[in-house]
C-alpha cells in the first residue's frame, strides 16, 4: 500500500531542519567552529533536497494512480472496439455476399462509378470496410475520451464540430476525381474519333482541371488558407489564358497562321475525300 | 398518343393495312415515296382498308405539308385499278426522344389502335423504292401468316459495313436465324406483333433511336414470331444519309445489339447453329454506283486508337489480342490485315465488358470506333478487286467464324456471371 501525503507547504523533515535553522540560541554559541558550521549547513541542504525529492515523486505516482483507471479503461476500450469492428466488418462481408451484393451494385452502375475511379475493391468489401473504419474512429474517440484529460476533450468537440466540413470537403474531392475521369475519357475518345493527334493531351488537361478545381473547392470548404487558393487559382488560370493570348496572338502569329491554313487545306481535302460509303 | 391523332384514328375506326413512314425533313424525296406506297396498296391490296400514316420528327422543310398534298391523279397511268377503299393519310408530329424509333413508336400504336392486321414501315429518303416492295413487305404477313419481313437489298460492295462485319454475323451466331439485313429500315409486320412492341418499356433507350431496326428484328427471332425475308433489289438514298454520321449510328445501333445479349441470354446460349429463313421475291442483279472509300483515313484513325485507346480496350480484351492490335497498328499502309478472327474475339470481348459495365458503356461503344474502321480498312483493300458475289463469299465465311468462336463468347459470359 502507497501512503499518500498531503502537501501542506512544508514536509516534517523540512520543517524540522528549518526549525533548527532558525534557533537563535544555537547560531549564538560561540564554541561552534565555522567549519562544523558549514557541515551542518550541507546536511541541512541534503534533508531538504531529500524532502523536495520524496514529495514530487509521491506527487507523481499520485497523479499515475490517478490516471491508472482511465488508462486501463481506454486500452479495454480500444481491444473491444477493433473486436467490434472486425467482427461487423467479417458479418457484412458475408451478408452482402450471400444477397449478391455485388451484381446488385453492378446493375445500379455503383460498380462502374468505382472501378472508373481506380478502386480495387468489390463494392462489398468497400462497404465492409466502410464499416469496420467508422467503428475504428468512434472507438479511437471514445478511447482518447476515457483519458479524461482536458487538452484532448477540448480536441474532440473541436473535431466534431469540423466534422461536417471535412465531410463535404471528402465529398467534393471524391465526386470531382469521378468526374474527372469521367470527362477526361470522354474527351480522349470524342478527339480520337476526330482524329486530332493531340487527343491525349486534350484528355488529360480536361481530367487535371476538373482535379485542380475540385481541390481548390475543397481546400476552400475546409477553410484553409481560402484568400491564398482564391488568388493563386485566379493567377494559375488567368496567367495560364494570358500566356496562351500571348503564344498565338504575338510569338506564334506565323505558327497559328499555317495551323490555320493547314486546317483550312486539310477541311477542304477531307470534304473531297470523304467516305460515301452507308455504315448501316 | 395526342388528342389530334385520336380523333383522326377514330374517324378512320378500323384498318387492314398501315403502312408507316418516318420522317425528318425529308421534302426532296418523301413525295415519291407517298407515290410508290399509294400505288403498291391500289395494285396489290385494292380490297382493303390501308392507312398511310407519317410520323415526322418536327420537319421545318414542308415535309408534313408534301405528304397531305401528294397523290395519284390518274391510276391508269401506273396500270393500276382505283381501290375500292380511299387510302387515308394521317400526318403525325411524334412526341418524345427525337429519333427513329420514337417515330416508330407511334406508329405501333396507331396499329393497335386501327387493329391492323399488318403493316409496313419505309424510310422516307428512299430513291429506289416501288409499289412492288408493298406486295414484298405485306404480302408474307397479309396472306401467308408471317410476323416479320425483313428487307433484302442489293448492295455495293462496301455498303453497309456496320450489318456486314457486325449486325448480321453476330445476330446469326447468336439466334440462329440468317436474316441478311436486319436494320435495313424497311421491313413488314403483323398487327399482333405491333402490340407485343409496345409492351415493351424501351422508348428512352436508344431503341428509341437507331437501335430500332436490330430490336424489332431481335425480339421478332428471339420471341418465336415467324420470320421470313423479301428480296427488294436496289436500296438507293436520298443524299443526306443519316449513315454519314457514324459516331451516334454505331453507337446506338452496337449498344442495342449488346443490350439484347443480356436479355436474350438464355435464348442464344441454346442455339448451336444457325438456320436460313424463307425468302421472298425474285431475285436479280444490280448495276450500282461506285462508292468511293478512303481507306487512308480508316487506318489513319485506327492507329490513332492503338496508340491513345489501349488503356481502354485493355479493360476489355485479352492480353494476346492488345499485342496483336498493336503489331497491326505498326504495319505500313500496302501490308495492312486485321484478321477476321481477331475481330470476331474482340466483339465478343467487347460484348462481355459491356455487360460487365467495367467501363462507362457508351465510352466503350465509342471507343470500338478506330476497331471498327480498322477493320473496315481492311476489309476493303482485301476485296478491292472481288466481285460482289465474292465479297458476299467472304460475309458468308465471317459468319462461320462468329458461330464457331461460339463457345468462346457463353464460357467467358458463364464466367462473368459467376
Amino acid at each position: 500500500m502507497v501512503e499518500f501525503v498531503e502537501f501542506s507547504g512544508l514536509t516534517p523533515a523540512y520543517r524540522q531542519a528549518g526549525k533548527k535553522l532558525n534557533k537563535p540560541k544555537e547560531l549564538d554559541k560561540p564554541e561552534l567552529s565555522s567549519r562544523a558550521l558549514q557541515k551542518k549547513e550541507v546536511k541541512d541542504m541534503g534533508d531538504v533536497w531529500k524532502g523536495a525529492m520524496v514529495d514530487s515523486l509521491n506527487k507523481f505516482l499520485g497523479k499515475v494512480i490517478t490516471f491508472l483507471p482511465n488508462l486501463l479503461a481506454m486500452i479495454t476500450i480500444l481491444i473491444i472496439g477493433f473486436l467490434i469492428a472486425w467482427v461487423v466488418k467479417i458479418i457484412l462481408l458475408r451478408f452482402l455476399k450471400a444477397v449478391h451484393f455485388d451484381r446488385a451494385s453492378e446493375r445500379w452502375g455503383l460498380a462502374q462509378i468505382l472501378s472508373k475511379g481506380g478502386m480495387a475493391y468489390s463494392p462489398a468489401n468497400l462497404l465492409s470496410r466502410f464499416f469496420y473504419w467508422v467503428i475504428v474512429l468512434i472507438t479511437l474517440i471514445l478511447g482518447i475520451n476515457a483519458l479524461e484529460v482536458a487538452a484532448t476533450q477540448n480536441f474532440i468537440a473541436r473535431f466534431f464540430n469540423y466534422l461536417p466540413n471535412l465531410f463535404a470537403a471528402l465529398l467534393i474531392l471524391v465526386v470531382g476525381y469521378l468526374i474527372a475521369i469521367f470527362l477526361g475519357q470522354a474527351t480522349l475518345i470524342a478527339a480520337v474519333n476526330a482524329q486530332m493527334e493531340t487527343a491525349r493531351l486534350l484528355g488529360r488537361a480536361v481530367r487535371w482541371f476538373i482535379i485542380i478545381l475540385s481541390l481548390t473547392m475543397a481546400l476552400y470548404h475546409l477553410g484553409i488558407a481560402e484568400k491564398v487558393i482564391i488568388v493563386a487559382f485566379t493567377i494559375f488560370f488567368g496567367g495560364l489564358i494570358l500566356a496562351l493570348s500571348v503564344a498565338f496572338g504575338w510569338g506564334g502569329r506565323d505558327l497559328a497562321k499555317n495551323f490555320l491554313e493547314k486546317l483550312s487545306e486539310r477541311r477542304a481535302k477531307g470534304t473531297e475525300e470523304k467516305d460515301q460509303i452507308s455504315h448501316i | 398518343m395526342g388528342k389530334s391523332l385520336q380523333t383522326q384514328l377514330e374517324e378512320i375506326k378500323r384498318a387492314d393495312i398501315l403502312i408507316g413512314i418516318p420522317s425528318y425533313n425529308n421534302v426532296r424525296t418523301i413525295g415519291h415515296v407517298v407515290r410508290a406506297v399509294t400505288a403498291g396498296l391500289a395494285k396489290y391490296f385494292p380490297g382493303t382498308k390501308a392507312v398511310i400514316f407519317n410520323s415526322d420528327g418536327g420537319s421545318t422543310d414542308g415535309t408534313q405539308e408534301e405528304v397531305k398534298r401528294v397523290q395519284i391523279e390518274d391510276f391508269k397511268t401506273i396500270l393500276t385499278s382505283y381501290p375500292v377503299h380511299p387510302i387515308h393519310k394521317v400526318v403525325n408530329p411524334y412526341h418524345g426522344i427525337p429519333g427513329k424509333g420514337s417515330a416508330f413508336r407511334a406508329i405501333f400504336e396507331a396499329a393497335r389502335f386501327l387493329n391492323a392486321k399488318a403493316c409496313a414501315v419505309v424510310d422516307s429518303d428512299l430513291r429506289s423504292i416501288t409499289p412492288e416492295w408493298m406486295d414484298l413487305l405485306l404480302t408474307p404477313v397479309y396472306r401467308e401468316g408471317f410476323d416479320y419481313v425483313a428487307p433484302l437489298y442489293a448492295r455495293h460492295k462496301f455498303d453497309g459495313t456496320i450489318t456486314n462485319s457486325i449486325v448480321y454475323p453476330l445476330t446469326r451466331a447468336l439466334y440462329g436465324k440468317r436474316v441478311r439485313q436486319p436494320i435495313g429500315g424497311d421491313f413488314g409486320f403483323s398487327g399482333e406483333l405491333a402490340k407485343f412492341y409496345l409492351t415493351k418499356d424501351v422508348w428512352e433507350t436508344d431503341v428509341a433511336r437507331f437501335g430500332i431496326d436490330i430490336w424489332m428484328t431481335t425480339l421478332a427471332v428471339a420471341e418465336g414470331y415467324q420470320v421470313c425475308q423479301s428480296y427488294l433489289g436496289a436500296k438507293l438514298h436520298d443524299a443526306k444519309d443519316p449513315g454519314s454520321d457514324l459516331g451516334p449510328m454505331f453507337v446506338q445501333v452496337v449498344s442495342s445489339v449488346y443490350r439484347l445479349m443480356a436479355d436474350y441470354r438464355d435464348s442464344w446460349e441454346k442455339v448451336k447453329e444457325s438456320q436460313p429463313v424463307p425468302t421472298f421475291g425474285f431475285h436479280y442483279e444490280v448495276g450500282l454506283e461506285p462508292v468511293p472509300v478512303n481507306v487512308g483515313r480508316m487506318i489513319h484513325s485506327f492507329r490513332l486508337g492503338v496508340k491513345d485507346l489501349m488503356e481502354i480496350w485493355q479493360k476489355a480484351l485479352q492480353q494476346e489480342s492488345a499485342r496483336w492490335l498493336e503489331s497491326i497498328g505498326h504495319m505500313s499502309e500496302e501490308a495492312f490485315f486485321f484478321p477476321q478472327d481477331l475481330w470476331v474475339q474482340i466483339i465478343y470481348d467487347f460484348a462481355i465488358a459491356y455487360r460487365n459495365g467495367s467501363v462507362h458503356r457508351d465510352h466503350l461503344i465509342k471507343s470500338m470506333i478506330p476497331l471498327y474502321l480498322g477493320r473496315v480498312a481492311s476489309f476493303v483493300r482485301e476485296n478491292g478487286e472481288s466481285s460482289a458475289r465474292e465479297v458476299e463469299e467472304k460475309i458468308e465465311h465471317l459468319c462461320v467464324v462468329f458461330e464457331e468462336m461460339k463457345p468462346y463468347l457463353i464460357e467467358r459470359w458463364t464466367e462473368a456471371e459467376k
